[in-house]
């Protein structure tokens, strides 16, 4: 009997804190467009593809993998996306590109984010698949590079970074270690202790860093291009960050929208061989700064025909509020207007 | 002589030493102050912890509980419609498998190894196993996962769904519900089943009278912890398919459809994605702190479930 009681008190309560948990849950459904539209003031107005997109309603669902620097984008254009299209269920996941890549060359993702281009064997896999896609470049984002906020260097050539953080660099505890390489240019640097932090080999930023920064040098050096292995080499880049903001004379690299909101740092400028550029906004969006990457979607051609909901989505991020809009609110670079277009074009060409 | 030789040398020794020189025990006295100190720093790094994640959490936790409740996954950590409610819904739902299938299966295998089973070279090494599955790091788990439920059993699981994440939290927990229930049935004394033959029991009857009720207090206490063990993990998660940036469906508490469904969330995979956030947008670490309260209260509401059953069969039991 008394048992009996017992377990239904326990299963009672659990049923009460559920259902209002439940309840809350169904009010925030009913009145999303109404929240939304209060949060959303400072959207920009409606393009064509928007209006027309509002014509009729769609209702189906989005698959979305890849890059977890580009997913933020993909979610904040769903989330202005919602209160035009409410019954499209919009799902995006973070694995990083080259994961997004695998799913999405093996039919199971419908778009996948991407913080570089695809690579001739990725895309070999997905025509063995036999799965078309288009490229739309959509934003860009930066990749700072820091020191400590006390260091007083302040800018470095990519010869100083090849020099510190390069291939060739294993050992080197020094700054001034960077100028012992034979036949690299390197500006004078301060004789202190380096201590260097970054995004480990998985990451994307690692890539594009070794792309953009050291590649072009290794090459000519004869060495592999990557960097020297014996640094703080980190996934999560607030521990990176907080890697810098401990020594005066560290050295590191995250992306921009990560360094930007850092504080305790020092943001170099970067000297790509027009001269020392400073990162921010607007030298990102002009290519001035030389550390720069840029984010691109991939859609799949024959889902976007096949599902409207695909395509509508696809048609909203075109829009302003995509690769306006949803771009810098989550702290990237938008694309320059003629490059918007031609990513519209690409679009529109598929 | 005559005493030392009935008490022994050794001990005499002692006795007359402790009477003669000392009335203060200086080594016991440290020993205990040891002891004391230790506690007293396992529950400060738990207060601080605590104390740190509320404090960060203060906003979310007394601004909107019921929008953090109900809200889902967002981009912008100032958005009012973030929040945890498919993530909650996803760790229910987990928890809700760990149980019935963990359970069950973990008590019976507990039983049967400790009052049926010989005790021959076989059950050695099946006992020997399961102390070393209970070891096994549980990224391991989700690899495990991911090929026989995600990808083999998909007909079955929906695929990357929290019916693949539960089994794969039931398998994970499962050798550390065995063990303790297998402790838990072994305190039985010998005498209250000899006893139970005596008055002429068979086995199944003295296992269901005597062994089961006396060790029902241990086993509720072992299985429960560890299932609040279980619906903590994110690494078997993640490599399940758990989502990380957002979910298109918003299934209700009790929505079976969205058990089987592609596609889940869970508590804390929300949190270690805030945590990452947090360097994009710093707002985020306030909403990480806000998520692990939440779970820390499903996992407290858990555990008193446990001690609540557990009071309820000692009564019973004495």
């Amino acid at each position: 009997m008394r048992s009996n009681k017992l377990f239904i008190t326990i299963f009672g309560l659990l049923a009460v804190l559920a259902l209002v948990t439940t309840a809350c849950g169904n009010d925030d459904n009913s009145d999303s467009t109404v929240s939304a539209s209060t949060f959303e003031g400072s959207r920009a107005t409606a393009t064509a593809a928007l209006q027309s997109a509002q014509a009729k309603a769609i209702a189906g669902s989005v698959i979305i993998s890849g890059s977890s620097t580009v997913e933020p984008i993909s979610v904040r254009v769903a989330e202005l996306f919602e209160p035009v299209q409410p019954d499209i269920e919009v799902t995006v996941d973070g694995p990083g590109t080259g994961d997004g890549f695998k799913l999405f060359c093996t039919d199971e993702t419908d778009i996948s984010n991407a913080s570089r281009q695809i690579t001739d064997s990725e895309a070999k896999d997905c025509a063995v698949n036999e799965i078309e896609f288009v490229e739309l470049r959509v934003g860009i984002d930066g990749i700072a590079v820091m020191t400590g906020e006390n260091n007083p260097v302040e800018c470095v050539s990519f010869n100083d970074i090849y020099g510190l953080v390069g291939p060739e660099s294993t050992g080197f505890r020094s700054w001034t270690d960077a100028g012992s390489l034979t036949g690299l240019n390197t500006s004078s640097l301060p004789n202190a202790n380096l201590d260097i932090f970054g995004p480990g080999e998985e990451s994307g930023t690692f890539d594009s860093f070794v792309e953009i920064v050291l590649e072009d040098i290794a090459d000519k050096r004869r060495q592999d291009a990557t960097t020297r292995p014996d640094y703080n080499a980190n996934a999560d880049d607030n521990v990176i960050i907080q890697g810098i903001q401990s020594s005066d004379s560290s050295f590191g690299w995250v992306g921009f929208a990560f360094a930007a909101h850092a504080s305790g740092v020092k943001l170099l400028e970067v000297d790509g061989g027009d001269g020392c550029v400073g990162a921010n906004a607007d030298t990102i969006a002009s290519g001035e700064y030389p550390v720069s990457r840029s984010l691109y979607i991939y859609v799949n051609k024959a889902k976007a025909a096949d599902n409207p909901a695909v395509a509508a989505y696809v048609d909203f991020y075109m829009s302003d509020e995509g690769l306006g809009t949803a771009v810098s609110d989550v702290g990237y670079v938008n694309l320059i207007d003629d490059a918007k277009n031609d990513t519209r074009d690409n679009w529109a060409a598929r | 002589m005559a005493k030392s030789r009935l008490i022994g040398n050794r001990t005499n020794k002692m006795m007359v030493q402790a009477m003669q020189q000392r009335a203060f025990d200086v080594r016991g006295r440290t020993f205990q102050i040891t002891l004391l100190a230790m506690l007293l720093i396992s529950l400060f790094i738990l207060t601080v912890l605590i104390v740190d994640v509320v404090i960060d959490s203060w906003g979310i936790l007394t601004g909107r509980p019921g929008g953090f409740l109900s809200g889902t996954m967002r981009s912008l950590s100032d958005d009012p419609k973030q929040g945890v409610h498919q993530a909650l819904v996803g760790t229910f739902w987990i928890a809700v498998f760990v149980v019935v299938l963990s359970f069950p299966i973990g008590i019976c295998a507990a039983i049967w190894l400790e009052e049926y089973a010989l005790k021959n070279r076989f059950t050695r090494f099946i006992e020997l196993n399961i102390r070393n599955l209970a070891g096994v790091p549980s990224i391991v788990y989700g690899l495990l996962g991911l090929f026989l439920f995600v990808k083999g059993l998909e007909g079955l699981t929906g695929g990357k769904s929290i019916a693949s994440a539960g089994i794969t939290l039931a398998i994970l927990v499962l050798p550390i519900v065995i063990i303790t229930a297998q402790e838990a049935i072994r305190a039985v004394p010998q005498e209250l089943k000899e006893g139970a033959y005596g008055v002429g029991a068979t086995k199944w009857a003295m296992v269901r009278s005597q062994v089961l009720p006396y060790a029902a207090p241990g086993i509720f206490t072992g299985t429960l912890l560890s299932m609040s063990r279980g619906i903590g993990e994110a690494a078997p998660l993640l490599l399940v398919g758990a989502v990380s940036g957002r979910l298109g469906s918003n299934s209700g508490f009790f929505d079976l459809s969205g058990v089987t469904a592609e596609h889940f969330m869970a508590m804390p995979v929300i949190i270690v994605e805030w945590v990452q956030n947090s360097g994009r947008d710093p707002g985020f670490a306030e909403a990480a702190a806000a998520a692990i309260v939440v779970l820390l209260v499903f996992v407290i509401l858990m555990n008193a479930a446990a001690i609540f059953l557990r009071n309820h069969f000692e009564k019973k039991r004495g």
